[in-house]
């Protein structure tokens, strides 16, 4: 019983006080990449987390069971029974309906996890076909040098419509969509750079991603890590994607496009409340990258970080099983 | 040489086109004049696409006339709809270039850019 709840305890405390460790660390997008890993990593290491628990509950309750069969067996049989076996067996059989009903848990998580998941990908699927039947080619994007395509990238599809979108949807083959109304304010500089851009999410599977986090969100409806998960990744995903761009087409190009894109729409004052501030935060790492002793810091701490939560569920293991047999023996 | 789903993008922008009723023999017709195709390719083609819920047809005498279920404006519309809920956040797409930005976040946008051509002039 103890190890089980020593790896619970210690899973909570990953999924409680990871995000704003994690959040703070990456808050000037220092590390990018660093930061996307740790963040994965750390979703993870609850999981493994949780799976030490279970298995420890029940092993606790496999080897609880014979006492428990032997108190049942002796009151059906009507043998002698005293009260210390009857207070064992109930307490094995409390332990037995833990394990089961988080046994049950996991299955309920499992399934919300895959139902989430898949609706995602259905609702992908079905925008892409649109996409790729009612867009028309991106002129020079696709074939040749132009501003388009290398091996294995996403076509450039271009939608008449007026607001300013451009943005990838996975699948085979992955499409990229630009609405004309973007294309309209991006000179081809900056149509290299958001394409490089969208490009980046794709080769860096940024959809599985953030798939995985919403799944997760969905299974964990409640936990900091797991709800704060896909905006978090999606950030960071943002930021890699932006320093890819920025190596392919210049920062300055970049941040062109981004302020192309993102300023001059008319927004009801309704809307003023709730300030995201992404875009800024991005152009201003753009603009203002932060100094390489920053970087470093930063970078080590999230490598650091990292290495701990990916080595935590086989420590927490371990030591439980050191538990266990100091118990036992 | 194109792929078996560019001929249903062709196909669909042929019939959206038209504003009518169209036949697999007309379009195999017009196909026909600008690239290598056979016939039942584009029958079968489009046999896809009225299953798949795009295209509706009637019997005409011995053939079918098809027409597009919705307008391309319809589909774009709706393309636009999914892409901007949310803000981007919707299931389906992902990682917008920028998201939709609410007033006060453009607004110091256009203030970081004034700061930087005040610091560097030129």
């Amino acid at each position: 019983m103890r190890p089980a709840l020593l790896a619970l305890l210690s899973a909570l405390a990953v999924a409680w006080y990871l995000p704003a460790l994690l959040t703070r660390l990456t808050a000037h997008g220092a590390s990018a990449r660093l930061g996307l890993t740790a963040w994965l990593t750390g979703m993870a290491s609850v999981l493994a987390l949780l799976l030490v628990a279970l298995q420890f509950l029940i092993r606790a309750a496999a080897d609880g069971w014979p006492r428990l069969a032997e108190a049942v067996c002796r009151s059906v049989a009507g043998g002698s029974c005293g009260p210390a076996v009857y207070q064992s067996a109930i307490f094995e059989l409390a332990l037995g309906l833990a394990t089961l009903a988080a046994a049950l848990a996991l299955a309920v998580l499992g399934w919300r996890y895959g139902r989430s998941v898949q609706q995602g990908q259905r609702r992908t699927r079905a925008h892409a076909e649109i996409a790729r039947l009612t867009a028309r080619k991106l002129p020079d994007a696709g074939t040749g040098p132009g501003p388009g395509a290398g091996p294995g990238s996403g076509a450039a599809v271009v939608l008449d419509a007026a607001p300013r979108v451009a943005y990838c949807v996975p699948g085979r083959p992955a499409t990229i969509v630009l609405s004309s109304g973007a294309l309209a304010v991006l000179d081809s500089a900056q149509l290299t750079a958001v394409l490089a851009h969208e490009r980046a999410h794709l080769a860096g599977r940024h959809h599985l991603l953030i798939s995985l986090a919403r799944g997760l969100r969905a299974s964990f409806p409640a936990v900091p890590l797991f709800t704060q998960g896909p905006g978090e990744v999606a950030r960071l995903a943002e930021m890699c994607a932006d320093d890819a761009a920025a190596r392919r087409a210049g920062r300055g190009t970049l941040v062109a496009a981004l302020l192309a894109m993102g300023t001059g729409t008319a927004v009801p004052a309704a809307a003023l409340a709730a300030t995201g501030g992404a875009t800024l935060a991005r152009v201003q790492r753009l603009l203002e990258p932060p100094r390489r002793a920053r970087r470093a810091r930063c970078g080590v701490a999230l490598l650091t970080v990292t290495l701990w939560l990916a080595l935590m569920p086989v420590l927490v293991a371990a030591f439980a099983g050191v538990l266990t047999a100091g118990v036992v023996g | 040489m194109r792929g078996f789903g560019d001929l249903e993008t062709v196909i669909m922008h042929m019939v959206w086109d038209r504003h009518r009723p169209v036949t697999v023999r007309e379009l195999f017709d017009e196909l026909r004049q600008e690239r290598e195709i056979a016939y039942t390719t584009v029958m079968s083609t489009m046999d896809n696409l009225h299953r798949k819920g795009w295209l509706a047809r009637s019997k005409d005498g011995k053939a079918y006339r098809y027409t597009a279920t919705a307008s391309r404006e319809e589909y774009s519309a709706r393309l636009m709809r999914e892409a901007l809920a949310d803000g981007g956040d919707t299931e389906a797409v992902l990682a917008h270039f920028v998201a939709q930005m609410r007033g006060p976040e453009s607004e110091a946008l256009r203030a970081v850019v004034r700061r930087l051509t005040e610091r560097r002039p030129g």
